[in-house]
């Protein structure tokens, strides 16, 4: 165990006898990531706001419930994804405003069409955000939040072998369409 | 091996590498991981491919900016849930001066923090008929007090998204602070002295530092 995972954790306790500098200080340290990980699954950047801030408050109100069986960031990123389904389930489409409209990746564009747009980064960046959802949010959680197969199954609610079998195929995608666009890197 | 057989050893190497990069993978999966690696001329390759890979999907998570007033947003939103916060009885001034600093908008708080450096660090460590301690903010745990820490202040437009981006990116913790006048402690992941003072170069280096003080080295000799 680290001792900054140590800290998370003795923050929490903290928070679960009322601390309110210490789950302050938990917001600075993982809103960024949370307010993320909700934009990238929902493709609004208003639920991202209103979802990231109530993770935090379900922080504040679960605290002494918190038995600290994963890390901090495995269980707020869990309480994210359970709210942002939730919450997309209840308002649909129509919660997406024009911006956060235009920032959704529209998978029009083929491979051609994105390499021509920029470089290699770019079009691999372009193919991640294409992926279907339940493939780049494993990319996501592995790539940028630093989880581990376990977590991931944690915080998808999904058993181990899944998230494998989704990172499998996810990076099976991405491989194929940067052969489409030209980039052969000899797997698939 | 038959081709058939060896494709599906790289269909699970490949399947492993990003745990492999984020660090997460141990046991008889790393183990596997490292053979292959050290083994198989197509490896290496398929681990750049992989980097590029974690690359792009860290540049395209951190391209989305989380609103820079989101903590003092949240703030209210607790205390509305919380009611109005009271001092803790016996609390030291520099305890309730952090309370205060919480209770303002992120971007006052910042532009509050505008008395002397040295003011502060006289303040901060002789506390009032106290012991002499600093602050303790963020943590109390031994290994924490122990770690090699950079006192620091950000500018008054200093966004929050940046400095925990840059904070994440390098291993760096809040572990004490702000004072009143917006001075954080910040904990350095140093095993050495020189370690510790790149790390303090590259602090001082961002645009969002106003001032970088040294704390506690690391203890090498060097």
């Amino acid at each position: 165990m680290t001792a900054a995972t140590e800290t998370d954790r003795a923050l929490v306790d903290r928070v679960a006898k009322g601390d309110r500098a210490a789950v302050r200080l938990l917001f600075m340290r993982h809103h960024a990531r949370v307010y993320r990980f909700v934009a990238r699954q929902t493709g609004s950047e208003m639920m991202a706001d209103d979802i990231a801030n109530e993770v935090f408050l379900e922080l504040w109100r679960q605290a002494p419930g918190f038995e600290g069986r994963s890390e901090v960031s495995t269980w707020l990123l869990g309480i994210a994804r359970f709210k942002a389904l939730s919450l997309l389930r209840k308002k649909k489409e129509d919660w997406i405003d024009d911006e956060a409209a235009a920032a959704v990746p529209d998978g029009a564009d083929t491979p051609e069409v994105v390499t021509m747009k920029g470089d290699k980064a770019a079009a691999l960046r372009r193919f991640v955000d294409a992926l279907p959802e339940e493939h780049r949010v494993v990319i996501d959680l592995a790539y940028y939040h630093g989880q581990s197969v376990s977590e991931i199954g944690e915080v998808l609610d999904i058993p181990v072998a899944t998230v494998k079998t989704r990172m499998f195929y996810a990076r099976k995608k991405l491989g194929e369409a940067l052969k489409a666009a030209g980039y052969d890197r000899g797997w698939p | 091996m038959s081709a058939a057989e060896k494709m599906s050893r790289r269909d699970e190497m490949e399947t492993l590498l990003p745990f492999y990069l984020n660090g997460s993978l141990e046991g008889s999966d790393l183990e596997a991981v490292e053979e292959w690696l050290a083994s198989d001329p197509s490896a290496l390759a398929a681990l750049g491919e992989a980097e590029a890979e974690f690359s792009g999907t860290t540049a395209a998570n951190e391209a989305i900016r989380p609103p820079a007033d989101a903590l003092s947003r949240f703030a209210r939103a607790l205390d509305a849930e919380a009611g109005p916060a009271r001092a803790p009885a016996g609390s030291s001034w520099l305890a309730q001066a952090w309370g205060r600093f919480m209770a303002v908008p992120v971007g006052v708080a910042w532009a509050a923090a505008a008395v002397l450096l040295a003011l502060v660090m006289v303040q901060s460590f002789v506390e009032p008929g106290g012991k002499g301690n600093d602050f303790e903010i963020a943590g109390a745990q031994d290994d924490l007090a122990k770690m090699p820490f950079a006192l620091v202040k950000f500018k008054p437009d200093a966004r929050m998204s940046d400095i925990s981006a840059f904070l994440d990116s390098n291993g760096l913790k809040i572990i004490g602070g702000p004072t009143a006048d917006g001075v954080f402690r910040l904990g350095i992941p140093a095993a050495t002295a020189a370690d510790y003072t790149k790390q303090i170069g590259l602090i001082a280096a961002q645009p969002f530092t106003e001032t970088v003080i040294e704390g506690r080295k690391p203890v090498d000799g060097g």
